[in-house]
């Protein structure tokens, strides 16, 4: 990075803090350190709930899951829509009229002191464990293509913003939010710019369209149907198509609005109900055309890199890895000749001499034969760098999707832009674990402190140890963070793994509250902890591979289960209020 | 469940919540609609 580079970063992140710092002044008691006072207007709890939802690794992670894997990733986010409907119909009026600081404080009022223990303990435990990955996946990212020092790069991204959210609380989260949005939509928004500025003359939209078209890239909608023996057969393996979007993301988007503090917190700031509900049902309408332009920025890399040299390898750690391996000699010819044939086709297809120009991207068919073989032998020599790195005496990483974007942002932008893009990615890691360590702190003090403590606190004490809360959690998170480093790039997948695990529990307790009205305390008790045991030992047994689940069924067999075995338990147990 | 008394609120621009629960579910009626062409249309 330019000194140019250091400066925008280092302005932008001094921003945000002194900003927080700034607007964070609120009255020093627990309404106005959790909840802002309830007096957030809706636009900002829409900005908040789109801030805490995007962490680092959606803008890292989803233009290079359209490069590769093409738009269908967006069906995952089809659930939420109807989502927000349910969450204004059924969570907000009762969250506003009972007037609670965490989700799991209306479930002491509808069952019993132990549940709502429960579902809070199993809130704590997932969220700080997946907040400490949720810092250390986008530190590993960065530090391994800037050649950072992981420890201090892990200390920026998860450190900092403990600063203004241990000072400010909620309020300062909500505002920062609203600043790094805007910021982050307007970085993405320029390198998006860059992108199509970069691109041969009479290349536009239409032929970006077209190019991630033929290549597979615009493959929006997937039923995950396919023709199996002349019969239609549904692939249960399948992760992102229409019914896993709509359903599977149902329950999981559901878990997520309903069930987790971190996102009922934001809209419990809002100033009233109306501005609770117009927030998520705003939510309902921008999230999917975002999460569209996100993938659809990855199309237009994969566009550039049709003109442009692809890089053999896009995180350039790994190449390095194997230059110090049994492999390095082998690299080195590989590397020359993948190198030599780049150029060649870069030159064939930008030519104007080449058949059709510029449609020979558009059709492959027009294309001319050497550059053809010129694609394939590129695939082939890809192929080779992943399987060097998949040998276990190498120890690499294969999975390249994580750095797509990123490396065309430090090749590619200019001077000042590249550190504007680098603070994108840490203002949206802040967003989001801000929101988190407030909610974390707000369930300790609430759902713990306050509650069994036998000694009354002021409100001025209340205040300070939400603050020693916040400043914990935060110090937790890290710890976290730099004890996860070995898990490589399947941390991603590990936040997901862990949070599937807990979410449909906690929100099948959630569903019994609100749908079951008949289902007392000690049976929901008793089926969340046999419900939660069972699918850690589901997840067990697939790690061992004597079952083959994928862990996103976790969340609707946890949720189903809860609900079943309550009603199963209900004629058997009486519950007593403690 | 409980109806709270203030679920009944006069929603922002269309009075009711549930025209605003409508358009949330049409617009992603619209959006798939809009995204399948898109896939046919660009395969």
């Amino acid at each position: 990075m330019s000194a140019i580079d250091w400066i925008v970063l280092a302005l932008t992140l001094t921003l945000i803090i002194a900003y927080g710092l700034y607007k964070g002044r609120a009255s020093k008691d627990l309404d106005g350190y959790f909840l802002s006072n309830r007096s957030v207007p809706w636009y900002m709890v829409l900005l908040g709930i789109m801030g805490t939802q995007a962490s680092a690794v959606t803008f890292l992670s989803a233009p290079g899951q359209a490069y590769t894997d093409g738009m269908r990733f967006v069906q995952y986010y089809f659930g939420l829509p109807l989502v927000m409907v349910v969450v204004c119909i059924s969570f907000v009026p009762v969250f506003h009229r009972l007037k609670v600081y965490t989700a799991y404080e209306y479930l002491e009022q509808r069952f019993d002191l132990k549940t709502r223990t429960l579902t809070s303990f199993l809130f704590l435990l997932q969220r700080g464990l997946s907040t400490g990955i949720s810092i250390s996946a986008p530190s590993i990212i960065l530090s391994s293509l800037l050649g950072w020092d992981l420890f201090w790069t892990t200390v920026v991204m998860g450190g900092l913003l403990i600063i203004y959210t241990v000072t400010g609380g909620a309020k300062a989260v909500a505002y920062t939010q609203q600043l790094q949005m805007i910021i982050i939509f307007g970085g993405l928004t320029i390198a998006g710019y860059i992108v199509i500025h970069r691109l041969p003359k009479g290349i536009g939209w239409s032929e970006i369209l077209h190019i991630g078209g033929k290549a597979g890239k615009m493959n929006i909608i997937t039923t995950g149907f396919s023709e199996k023996n002349g019969h239609p057969h549904f692939d249960w393996n399948d992760r992102y198509n229409l019914l896993s979007g709509i359903i599977g993301g149902f329950f999981l988007q559901l878990s997520y609005f309903g069930a987790d503090q971190s996102q009922v917190g934001r809209y419990l700031t809002a100033r009233s109900m109306t501005e609770s509900r117009l927030g998520l049902l705003m939510n309902g309408l921008v999230k999917i055309p975002m999460q569209f332009m996100i993938l659809l920025l990855g199309v237009m890399v994969f566009a550039f890199y049709g003109f442009n040299k692809e890089p053999l390898f896009f995180n350039q750690s790994q190449i390095k890895l194997l230059e110090h391996s049994k492999y390095k000699d082998s690299l080195a010819v590989l590397s020359g000749r993948y190198d030599a044939l780049e150029s060649q086709r870069v030159v064939a297809i930008r030519s104007p001499d080449s058949a059709g120009w510029p449609y020979a991207m558009v059709d492959p068919t027009l294309i001319d034969s050497r550059v053809q073989a010129i694609t394939q032998e590129k695939a082939q020599y890809k192929a080779t760098v992943k399987r060097w790195l998949d040998d276990k005496a190498v120890g690499g990483d294969s999975n390249d999707t994580n750095y797509i974007f990123l490396r065309f942002v430090t090749d590619y932008l200019p001077k000042g832009l590249v550190g504007l893009l680098i603070a994108v990615i840490f203002l949206a890691a802040w967003g989001s674990i801000s929101a988190t360590l407030n909610s974390l702190a707000s369930c300790t003090i609430c759902d713990f402190h306050r509650r069994f403590s036998r000694k009354t606190l002021t409100s001025r004490q209340e205040y300070r140890l939400s603050q020693l809360y916040t400043l914990l959690w935060g110090v937790f998170c890290i710890a976290v963070a730099q004890l996860v480093y070995g898990l490589g790039n399947s941390l991603i997948e590990a936040v997901n793994v862990l949070g599937s695990m807990f979410y449909g529990v906690i929100l099948g307790v959630f569903l019994v509250a609100f749908y079951r009205r008949r289902v007392p305390g000690t049976p929901v008790f008793v089926s969340a902890l046999i419900t939660e045991t069972a699918v850690i030992v589901l997840n067990v047994l697939g790690k061992k591979g004597i079952i083959s689940l994928s862990f996103l069924w976790f969340n609707l067999i946890g949720a189903a289960g809860v609900v079943v075995l309550s009603e199963l338990l209900r004629p058997l147990m009486r519950s007593q209020k403690r | 469940m409980d109806e709270p008394e203030d679920d009944k609120e006069r929603a922002p621009l269309f009075g009711k919540w549930s025209y605003w629960y409508a358009l949330v579910i049409g617009f992603l009626a619209f959006c798939i609609a809009v995204f399948d062409y898109l896939t046919k249309h660009f395969s």
